[in-house]
Protein backbone atom coordinates (compact mmCIF):
# COMPACT_ATOMS: atom_id res chain seq x y z
CA UNK A 1 0.00 0.00 0.00
CA UNK A 2 1.21 3.02 -0.97
CA UNK A 3 1.69 5.77 1.66
CA UNK A 4 5.02 8.22 1.99
CA UNK A 5 7.25 5.76 4.02
CA UNK A 6 6.67 2.70 1.76
CA UNK A 7 7.36 4.92 -1.48
CA UNK A 8 10.73 6.29 -0.08
CA UNK A 9 11.83 2.71 1.30
CA UNK A 10 10.79 0.96 -2.30
CA UNK A 11 12.72 2.97 -4.35
CA UNK A 12 15.65 2.77 -1.85
CA UNK A 13 15.48 -0.84 -1.91
CA UNK A 14 15.72 -0.89 -5.56
CA UNK A 15 18.95 1.17 -5.69
CA UNK A 16 20.08 -1.31 -2.91
CA UNK A 17 20.94 1.70 -0.75
CA UNK A 18 20.27 2.54 2.88
CA UNK A 19 18.04 5.46 3.56
CA UNK A 20 19.46 8.51 2.95
CA UNK A 21 19.73 11.87 4.52
CA UNK A 22 16.83 13.18 1.63
CA UNK A 23 14.29 9.94 2.25
CA UNK A 24 14.13 10.95 5.71
CA UNK A 25 13.56 14.87 5.05
CA UNK A 26 10.76 13.46 2.73
CA UNK A 27 9.46 10.92 5.84
CA UNK A 28 9.14 14.08 8.32
CA UNK A 29 7.99 15.96 5.61
CA UNK A 30 4.96 13.80 5.30
CA UNK A 31 4.87 13.38 9.34
CA UNK A 32 4.40 16.87 9.66
CA UNK A 33 1.06 17.23 7.74
CA UNK A 34 -0.05 13.73 9.47
CA UNK A 35 -1.59 15.83 12.71
CA UNK A 36 -4.11 17.16 10.82
CA UNK A 37 -4.65 13.89 8.33
CA UNK A 38 -5.14 12.17 11.44
CA UNK A 39 -7.64 14.76 13.18
CA UNK A 40 -9.72 14.42 9.84
CA UNK A 41 -9.83 10.80 10.27
CA UNK A 42 -10.61 10.74 13.61
CA UNK A 43 -13.78 13.64 13.04
CA UNK A 44 -15.11 11.18 10.15
CA UNK A 45 -15.25 8.11 12.06
CA UNK A 46 -16.88 9.35 14.95
CA UNK A 47 -19.65 11.03 12.23
CA UNK A 48 -19.50 8.71 9.40
CA UNK A 49 -23.39 7.46 10.27
CA UNK A 50 -24.60 10.71 10.73
CA UNK A 51 -22.51 11.93 7.22
CA UNK A 52 -23.98 9.25 5.34
CA UNK A 53 -27.64 9.39 6.75
CA UNK A 54 -27.31 13.61 6.11
CA UNK A 55 -26.10 13.06 2.31
CA UNK A 56 -28.67 10.06 1.78
CA UNK A 57 -31.15 11.95 2.93
CA UNK A 58 -30.28 15.38 0.96
CA UNK A 59 -30.18 13.56 -2.34
CA UNK A 60 -33.58 11.69 -1.41
CA UNK A 61 -35.52 14.78 -0.53
CA UNK A 62 -37.61 14.84 -3.93
CA UNK A 63 -38.24 11.47 -5.48
CA UNK A 64 -35.73 12.16 -8.22
CA UNK A 65 -34.22 8.64 -7.76
CA UNK A 66 -35.85 4.97 -6.33
CA UNK A 67 -36.70 5.25 -2.87
CA UNK A 68 -36.08 1.23 -2.77
CA UNK A 69 -32.62 2.04 -3.18
CA UNK A 70 -32.40 4.35 -0.85
CA UNK A 71 -30.50 1.40 1.86
CA UNK A 72 -28.09 0.79 -1.38
CA UNK A 73 -27.26 3.92 -1.25
CA UNK A 74 -26.67 4.16 2.45
CA UNK A 75 -24.77 1.07 2.53
CA UNK A 76 -22.51 2.75 -0.57
CA UNK A 77 -21.91 5.66 0.79
CA UNK A 78 -20.77 4.64 3.90
CA UNK A 79 -18.41 2.56 2.13
CA UNK A 80 -16.62 5.81 0.46
CA UNK A 81 -16.46 7.27 3.27
CA UNK A 82 -14.48 4.27 4.77
CA UNK A 83 -12.51 4.29 2.54
CA UNK A 84 -11.61 8.12 2.44
CA UNK A 85 -10.91 7.83 6.46
CA UNK A 86 -8.24 5.01 5.30
CA UNK A 87 -6.81 7.67 2.94
CA UNK A 88 -6.41 10.34 5.76
CA UNK A 89 -5.10 7.76 7.93
CA UNK A 90 -2.36 6.83 4.79
CA UNK A 91 -1.65 9.91 3.52
CA UNK A 92 -1.83 9.09 -0.05
CA UNK A 93 -4.93 7.75 -2.14
CA UNK A 94 -4.04 4.16 -2.17
CA UNK A 95 -7.15 2.98 -0.41
CA UNK A 96 -9.41 4.37 -2.45
CA UNK A 97 -7.78 3.42 -5.91
CA UNK A 98 -7.39 -0.23 -4.73
CA UNK A 99 -10.25 -0.96 -2.78
CA UNK A 100 -12.83 1.97 -4.39
CA UNK A 101 -12.19 3.37 -7.95
CA UNK A 102 -10.20 0.34 -9.49
CA UNK A 103 -13.09 -1.51 -11.43
CA UNK A 104 -15.60 0.90 -9.94
CA UNK A 105 -16.22 1.79 -13.98
CA UNK A 106 -17.36 -1.72 -14.91
CA UNK A 107 -19.35 -2.13 -12.05
CA UNK A 108 -21.06 1.26 -12.85
CA UNK A 109 -21.84 -0.32 -16.35
CA UNK A 110 -23.36 -3.22 -15.61
CA UNK A 111 -25.38 -2.52 -12.61
CA UNK A 112 -26.54 0.61 -14.67
CA UNK A 113 -26.14 2.60 -11.14
CA UNK A 114 -27.12 6.00 -11.15
CA UNK A 115 -23.39 8.01 -10.79
CA UNK A 116 -25.10 11.30 -10.56
CA UNK A 117 -26.66 10.27 -7.06
CA UNK A 118 -23.15 9.39 -5.42
CA UNK A 119 -21.76 12.51 -6.73
CA UNK A 120 -24.98 14.59 -5.47
CA UNK A 121 -23.97 13.04 -1.80
CA UNK A 122 -20.09 13.92 -2.26
CA UNK A 123 -20.72 17.14 -3.46
CA UNK A 124 -23.08 18.09 -0.67
CA UNK A 125 -20.82 16.62 2.05
CA UNK A 126 -17.73 18.80 0.09
CA UNK A 127 -19.71 22.27 0.80
CA UNK A 128 -21.76 21.42 4.02
CA UNK A 129 -20.24 23.56 6.56
CA UNK A 130 -20.51 20.93 9.57
CA UNK A 131 -17.25 19.82 8.45
CA UNK A 132 -15.35 23.52 8.87
CA UNK A 133 -16.99 23.47 11.97
CA UNK A 134 -15.95 20.40 13.43
CA UNK A 135 -12.59 20.17 12.32
CA UNK A 136 -9.76 22.93 11.67
CA UNK A 137 -9.18 24.44 8.60
CA UNK A 138 -5.97 22.24 7.50
CA UNK A 139 -7.91 18.78 8.50
CA UNK A 140 -11.16 20.12 6.75
CA UNK A 141 -8.99 20.98 3.48
CA UNK A 142 -7.27 17.23 3.71
CA UNK A 143 -11.02 15.78 3.59
CA UNK A 144 -12.48 18.18 0.91
CA UNK A 145 -9.49 17.34 -1.24
CA UNK A 146 -10.35 13.58 -1.00
CA UNK A 147 -13.70 14.08 -1.57
CA UNK A 148 -12.92 15.90 -4.52
CA UNK A 149 -10.96 13.20 -5.93
CA UNK A 150 -13.43 10.82 -5.50
CA UNK A 151 -16.31 13.10 -7.52
CA UNK A 152 -13.59 13.55 -10.31
CA UNK A 153 -13.09 9.85 -10.48
CA UNK A 154 -17.02 8.87 -10.13
CA UNK A 155 -17.83 11.91 -12.91
CA UNK B 1 4.66 -3.76 1.70
CA UNK B 2 3.08 -1.86 5.01
CA UNK B 3 3.69 0.85 6.99
CA UNK B 4 2.81 1.87 10.66
CA UNK B 5 -0.42 3.31 8.72
CA UNK B 6 -1.50 1.06 6.15
CA UNK B 7 -0.90 -1.47 8.60
CA UNK B 8 -3.92 0.30 10.35
CA UNK B 9 -6.09 0.38 7.15
CA UNK B 10 -5.30 -3.29 6.34
CA UNK B 11 -6.35 -4.55 9.93
CA UNK B 12 -9.57 -1.85 10.00
CA UNK B 13 -10.85 -2.89 5.99
CA UNK B 14 -10.40 -6.66 7.82
CA UNK B 15 -13.44 -5.32 10.25
CA UNK B 16 -15.01 -3.34 7.59
CA UNK B 17 -14.80 -0.76 10.25
CA UNK B 18 -13.36 3.19 9.95
CA UNK B 19 -10.23 3.69 11.73
CA UNK B 20 -11.16 5.27 15.08
CA UNK B 21 -9.83 7.56 18.33
CA UNK B 22 -8.13 4.47 19.61
CA UNK B 23 -6.13 3.39 16.72
CA UNK B 24 -5.47 6.55 15.71
CA UNK B 25 -3.82 7.33 19.46
CA UNK B 26 -1.12 4.64 18.17
CA UNK B 27 -0.26 6.22 15.20
CA UNK B 28 0.28 9.67 16.47
CA UNK B 29 2.88 8.20 18.75
CA UNK B 30 4.16 6.23 15.78
CA UNK B 31 4.32 10.34 14.68
CA UNK B 32 5.48 12.41 17.57
CA UNK B 33 8.24 9.98 17.90
CA UNK B 34 9.64 10.41 14.47
CA UNK B 35 13.04 11.88 15.12
CA UNK B 36 13.68 9.08 17.70
CA UNK B 37 13.07 7.00 15.32
CA UNK B 38 14.58 8.68 12.66
CA UNK B 39 17.63 8.84 14.97
CA UNK B 40 17.50 5.25 15.16
CA UNK B 41 17.74 4.35 11.92
CA UNK B 42 20.85 6.97 11.50
CA UNK B 43 21.89 4.53 14.22
CA UNK B 44 22.17 1.96 12.36
CA UNK B 45 23.19 3.40 8.20
CA UNK B 46 25.90 4.82 9.86
CA UNK B 47 27.64 2.47 11.28
CA UNK B 48 26.43 -0.13 9.00
CA UNK B 49 30.07 -1.48 7.92
CA UNK B 50 31.00 -1.64 11.37
CA UNK B 51 28.53 -4.00 12.56
CA UNK B 52 28.48 -6.14 10.21
CA UNK B 53 32.55 -6.48 10.12
CA UNK B 54 32.06 -7.36 14.11
CA UNK B 55 29.24 -9.68 14.07
CA UNK B 56 31.63 -11.28 11.26
CA UNK B 57 34.77 -10.85 13.22
CA UNK B 58 33.08 -12.32 16.26
CA UNK B 59 31.78 -15.54 15.03
CA UNK B 60 35.24 -16.48 13.30
CA UNK B 61 36.78 -15.70 16.96
CA UNK B 62 34.29 -18.01 18.99
CA UNK B 63 34.62 -20.93 16.24
CA UNK B 64 38.29 -20.07 14.88
CA UNK B 65 37.61 -23.37 12.25
CA UNK B 66 35.46 -21.21 10.47
CA UNK B 67 38.94 -19.85 8.41
CA UNK B 68 40.82 -22.48 8.52
CA UNK B 69 41.08 -24.65 5.01
CA UNK B 70 37.67 -26.42 4.84
CA UNK B 71 36.28 -23.57 6.80
CA UNK B 72 32.66 -22.51 5.85
CA UNK B 73 34.53 -18.85 5.95
CA UNK B 74 37.47 -19.94 4.08
CA UNK B 75 38.64 -18.82 1.48
CA UNK B 76 38.48 -14.78 1.74
CA UNK B 77 35.53 -14.93 -1.05
CA UNK B 78 33.26 -16.69 1.66
CA UNK B 79 34.23 -14.20 4.34
CA UNK B 80 33.21 -11.89 2.19
CA UNK B 81 29.78 -13.13 0.99
CA UNK B 82 29.40 -13.31 4.52
CA UNK B 83 29.89 -9.51 5.37
CA UNK B 84 27.64 -8.44 2.69
CA UNK B 85 25.17 -10.93 3.81
CA UNK B 86 24.94 -9.01 7.56
CA UNK B 87 24.66 -5.45 5.35
CA UNK B 88 22.00 -6.61 3.38
CA UNK B 89 20.23 -7.92 6.56
CA UNK B 90 20.84 -4.56 8.50
CA UNK B 91 19.41 -2.87 5.55
CA UNK B 92 16.11 -4.29 6.11
CA UNK B 93 15.84 -3.90 9.32
CA UNK B 94 16.52 -0.46 8.87
CA UNK B 95 13.86 -0.51 6.11
CA UNK B 96 11.42 -2.03 8.76
CA UNK B 97 12.77 0.33 11.66
CA UNK B 98 11.83 3.58 9.53
CA UNK B 99 8.40 1.99 7.98
CA UNK B 100 7.55 1.20 11.52
CA UNK B 101 6.63 -2.22 10.03
CA UNK B 102 7.97 -5.73 9.74
CA UNK B 103 6.19 -6.40 6.35
CA UNK B 104 9.06 -5.17 4.04
CA UNK B 105 11.69 -7.15 6.12
CA UNK B 106 9.53 -10.41 5.63
CA UNK B 107 8.53 -10.02 1.98
CA UNK B 108 12.03 -9.05 0.77
CA UNK B 109 14.34 -11.07 2.77
CA UNK B 110 13.75 -13.35 5.11
CA UNK B 111 11.36 -15.28 2.74
CA UNK B 112 13.35 -18.15 1.30
CA UNK B 113 16.33 -17.00 3.41
CA UNK B 114 16.57 -20.58 5.01
CA UNK B 115 15.97 -22.32 2.36
CA UNK B 116 18.54 -20.33 0.38
CA UNK B 117 21.06 -20.88 3.26
CA UNK B 118 20.53 -24.64 3.42
CA UNK B 119 20.79 -24.77 -0.21
CA UNK B 120 24.05 -22.86 -0.17
CA UNK B 121 25.58 -25.06 3.31
CA UNK B 122 25.89 -21.55 4.78
CA UNK B 123 25.51 -22.92 8.36
CA UNK B 124 22.51 -21.24 10.20
CA UNK B 125 24.07 -21.74 13.16
CA UNK B 126 26.93 -19.52 13.01
CA UNK B 127 24.49 -17.02 10.84
CA UNK B 128 21.87 -16.78 13.66
CA UNK B 129 24.88 -15.91 16.26
CA UNK B 130 26.50 -13.67 13.39
CA UNK B 131 22.96 -11.85 13.59
CA UNK B 132 22.43 -12.01 17.48
CA UNK B 133 25.72 -10.07 17.86
CA UNK B 134 24.54 -7.79 15.24
CA UNK B 135 21.29 -7.02 17.29
CA UNK B 136 23.27 -6.33 20.45
CA UNK B 137 25.79 -4.09 18.95
CA UNK B 138 22.37 -2.46 17.57
CA UNK B 139 20.88 -1.46 20.37
CA UNK B 140 23.79 -0.53 21.96
CA UNK B 141 24.75 2.05 19.53
CA UNK B 142 21.34 3.36 19.38
CA UNK B 143 21.05 3.89 23.35
CA UNK B 144 24.71 5.30 23.45
CA UNK B 145 25.71 2.63 25.79
CA UNK B 146 28.38 1.03 24.13
CA UNK B 147 31.56 1.38 25.65
CA UNK B 148 33.89 3.98 24.24
CA UNK B 149 33.03 6.97 21.69
CA UNK B 150 29.30 8.04 21.15
CA UNK B 151 28.91 5.97 17.78
CA UNK B 152 26.18 7.89 16.01
CA UNK B 153 25.37 11.64 15.17
CA UNK B 154 21.54 11.88 15.14
CA UNK B 155 20.03 14.79 12.95
CA UNK B 156 17.14 15.39 15.40
CA UNK B 157 17.32 16.30 18.98
CA UNK B 158 16.07 12.51 20.16
CA UNK B 159 18.96 9.80 20.95
CA UNK B 160 20.55 7.65 23.50
CA UNK B 161 18.34 6.95 26.76
CA UNK B 162 14.97 8.21 24.80
CA UNK B 163 15.74 5.67 22.58
CA UNK B 164 15.11 3.51 24.29
CA UNK B 165 11.67 1.66 22.82
CA UNK B 166 12.42 2.42 19.35
CA UNK B 167 15.78 -0.07 20.49
CA UNK B 168 13.56 -2.32 21.67
CA UNK B 169 11.42 -2.10 18.36
CA UNK B 170 15.22 -2.79 16.21
CA UNK B 171 15.53 -5.75 18.09
CA UNK B 172 12.25 -7.39 17.86
CA UNK B 173 13.34 -7.20 14.40
CA UNK B 174 16.63 -8.72 15.00
CA UNK B 175 14.60 -11.68 16.30
CA UNK B 176 12.46 -11.99 13.43
CA UNK B 177 15.59 -12.63 11.49
CA UNK B 178 16.89 -15.32 14.09
CA UNK B 179 13.40 -16.81 14.31
CA UNK B 180 13.29 -17.34 10.31
CA UNK B 181 16.74 -18.63 10.19
CA UNK B 182 15.54 -21.25 13.31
Amino acid sequence: MKSAVTTVVSSADAAGRFPSISDFESVKGSFDRASSRLEAAEKLAGCIDQFTNEAVDFVYRDNSYEQSNKDKCVRDIHHYLRLINYCLVTGGTGPLDEWGIAGMREIIRIQLLPTAAYIEAFIFLRDSSKISDMMTQQAAAEFKGLLDYLINALA
Amino acid sequence: MLDAFSRAVVSADAKGAPIGSEDLSKLRKYVSDANKRIDATLAITQNVSCIAADAVAGIVCENTGLTQPGGHCYPTRRMAACLRDGEIILRYVSYALLAGDPSVLQDRCLNGLKETYLALGVPLSNAIRAVEIMKIATVAIMTETNTGRKMFKGINSGSGSECQDIAAEAASYFDLVIEALR
